[in-house]
């Protein structure tokens, strides 16, 4: 949410409403009227108690960011991960201390890549494996150019012109001129700097291109383009099997990663979950659902009500949609309209449009939640699924993207392919508890295992061995 | 971590040689092959890498080492997930890794196994799963620990300190390695402290119905008992 239309949503609290739970950031404020263009709901008449209703018509938003979190240290995760595995940790990176990193991506600030980058690279260096985060620059002309690539790359229609094969390749030029390039490894992320390869024979280093994106369904003709340079790299890093290409060099798979220790996924105190439930108007003594995800229809939140209202029919619950983008972006205000009108005059569907500081708030919810439902129709690998299974919630989601990569059907979640079976699967969860919190449990185990970033950081530290020649892969196999 | 309670302050008896604990990290690679149905998937299988066969088999046990019950190999949950096979998921299921030395024989039971499924079932072959089937395979780099045991009381304190991780690479991953029905555990007190009997009692933990700490948890147990009754 744009701070404008906050400001202008702001009302003074009454007294006594502002009880802010100590060390939580950022006040929280009712907001008196729905943004711009948005019709307030009106509910029909229920016996919820009235707060409720009034939390729900206008919930108590954080208008300010949150100060930044120190970033934690490579001990904070010791009570998370167990003494054995941060020991492992640092006995890979001991063989790797002295050798040099650089990582280069193309922004410093927003984006999945530079938040990932700005949790390892303190790591790394805390492991004495000196590491350079650099950024590539370029005028406006560059980057309306990657962003052509970027959906281009996601299959949609792009007409890749003479012009635009130069404008990317001189501002890849002009980068890798100003560039030193002395490190022992350096990893490359996404297509934007790919073309900083060439400088791989004046090197005695290592390269890495690290793609974030799905590869699935290029557009040929760009990635036609982008192939012959990817494929001068030495290896390639993909987040999922689904989102790889056939080319000739090794291909590994890193999954995308979580912090434990992030604002979105630390343990927080049940008074502060219950503050963040009160401020929303959620009644913790019934269950609620909740789906955390930008107004879009691809995450399917038309869907997801439909869902509920099956359940609705048999068991008495909540059902919370949480996310942004319905401010900023026009699509997002269109379809938060939808999901307003799809949900009618219930006043037990809760929906929040927060604005981009919300971490804590989301972990909360998330936390408060019985069961967690990504029901989207296409997806990315779907972090929100991570977060719902390292908090040890039931998950139920759509089979697409990452998503079967994390969710395996009955063990650590169930996937689903229709509203009706999501709206089965959740009924059956809520009636079920035992199995749910198997898997929970299951869930966070599998989260703990495979998507934190500790297990990340372990595989740069192998992938590092093994492309150094310092490793060799074991000979069972 | 397990606990146990404490032990006799007894002699202890010297292993011939020192048992050092290792643990292993692996690293996935994405592999050429992808099925969208069972005849796709035969084809994989017959064909993929060796490190693909493991991967799928050994080393998804370690991935999924928190699950108890229902979950025995990649393939098998992808037939009864994806493909809605159930028979065949069963049948797959059943397979003992424990069993095989060798990865071409594991190679062999897992086509026999779709095979006949396919041939008492032709339409499942070319039935579209729901998701596809991504063959990978692991690189493992065998990552020592501080950890070396010269009798029991020194192997159960590191058992007791060791990864999971480790748990698997000396339990499961070593039976390939061995080429042999065995551990390296079950090897240990055999060869190093002559106790067959506890090696044996060892090597009959069964993995499949227990995660890796549940496992951890029964070889402190056989060593416990053989400690009591020294």
């Amino acid at each position: 949410m744009k701070r404008k239309d906050l400001d202008q949503n702001l009302q003074i609290k009454e007294a006594g409403d502002n009880q802010q739970v100590e060390n939580q950031p950022g006040a929280s404020e009712p907001s008196s009227a729905p943004p711009p263009g948005q019709k307030e709901r009106r509910f029909r008449q229920t016996d919820l108690p009235a707060h409720f209703i009034e939390r729900r018509k206008h919930p108590r938003i954080s208008t300010e960011p949150p100060p930044p979190a120190a970033p934690p240290r490579l001990e904070d995760y010791a009570s998370i991960i167990g003494r054995p595995e941060l020991d492992e940790i640092r006995f890979l990176a001991r063989h790797l201390r002295s050798k040099t990193v650089k990582m280069v991506n193309s922004t410093a600030v927003g984006g999945g890549v530079a938040e990932i980058l700005n949790r390892l690279i303190p790591l790394m260096n805390e492991l004495e494996i000196p590491t350079k985060w650099e950024v590539i620059t370029g005028g406006n002309d560059f980057y309306e150019v990657t962003k052509g690539f970027h959906n281009a790359l996601h299959g949609g229609e792009y007409n890749l012109t003479k012009t635009i094969q130069e404008i990317f390749m001189s501002y890849n030029e002009q980068n890798r001129q100003r560039m030193e390039f002395v490190e022992d490894l350096f990893v490359i992320h996404d297509p934007q700097p790919a073309g900083l390869v060439r400088s791989k024979s004046d090197t005695r280093g290592r390269w890495i291109w690290r793609c974030h994106i799905d590869l699935s369904n290029p557009h040929p003709g760009v990635w036609d383009f982008l192939k012959p340079m990817v494929e001068q790299y030495d290896a390639a890093i993909f987040s999922a099997p689904a989102f790889t290409r056939q080319l000739s060099i090794p291909q590994y798979l890193f999954y995308p990663s979580i912090d434990p220790l992030s604002e979105k996924n630390k343990e927080l105190e049940e008074s502060y979950i219950n503050k963040v439930c009160d401020d929303f108007g959620i009644d913790r003594s019934r269950p609620v659902i909740t789906q955390i995800s930008r107004f879009d229809r691809l995450k399917d939140p038309v869907g997801v009500i439909e869902a509920y209202k099956l359940v609705k029919k048999y068991v008495d619950c909540q059902l919370v949609l949480a996310g942004g983008g319905a401010t900023d972006d026009p699509e997002g205000a269109v379809v938060l309209q939808e999901v307003m009108d799809a949900a009618g005059d219930d006043p037990d569907v809760i929906i929040l449009n927060l604005p981009p500081w919300s971490a804590l708030e989301i972990n909360a919810l998330q936390r408060a939640s019985t069961i967690i439902v990504q029901k989207s129709l296409k997806e990315g690998f779907g972090l929100t699924v991570t977060e719902g299974l390292w908090k040890e919630k039931p998950v139920v989601a759509g089979a697409v993207g990452g998503i079967p990569t994390q969710v395996i059907h009955k063990l650590t979640g169930v996937l689903v392919h229709s509203v009706e079976g999501c709206a089965y699967q959740i009924r059956y969860l809520l009636t079920h508890p035992e199995f749910a919190v198997q898997l929970g449990k299951n869930g966070k185990e599998h989260a703990k295992e495979n998507f934190l970033i500790t297990v990340n950081l372990k595989r740069w530290l192998l992938l590092f061995q093994i492309m150094l020649g310092m490793a060799r892969p074991s000979k069972t196999i | 971590m397990a606990t146990a309670p404490s032990l006799p302050s007894t002699q202890p008896r010297w292993a011939r040689s020192p048992f050092y604990f290792n643990s292993a990290s692996h690293l996935l690679r994405i592999g050429k092959e992808k099925a969208t149905n069972l005849q796709e998937l035969l084809e994989a299988i017959r064909s993929c890498p060796d490190a693909s066969i493991f991967q799928h088999t050994f080393q998804t046990l370690e991935e999924h080492h928190f699950i108890k019950e229902g979950f025995s190999n990649d393939f098998s949950h992808w037939a009864f997930a994806a493909c809605n096979e159930v028979e065949l998921a069963e049948r797959l299921a059943s397979l003992d890794i424990r069993e095989f030395t060798s990865l071409a024989a594991l190679r062999e039971r897992l086509v026999h196994l779709i095979e006949a499924h396919l041939q008492k079932n032709p339409r499942a072959a070319t039935k579209q799963a729901m998701e596809p089937f991504y063959l990978m395979a692991a690189d493992l780099v065998v990552v020592p620990t501080p950890y070396v045991a010269r009798n029991l009381e020194e192997f159960t304190d590191g058992l007791r300190k060791v990864s999971i991780h480790a748990i698997y690479y000396h339990f499961i991953d070593a039976r390939l390695r061995l080429k042999l029905n065995n551990n390296d555990f079950s090897v240990w007190l055999e060869q190093e402290l002559d106790l067959a009997q506890a090696a044996d009692r060892m090597n009959r933990i069964d993995i499949y119905t227990s995660t890796l700490e549940t496992v951890r948890r029964s070889i402190l147990k056989v060593i416990e008992a053989e400690m009591n009754r020294a």
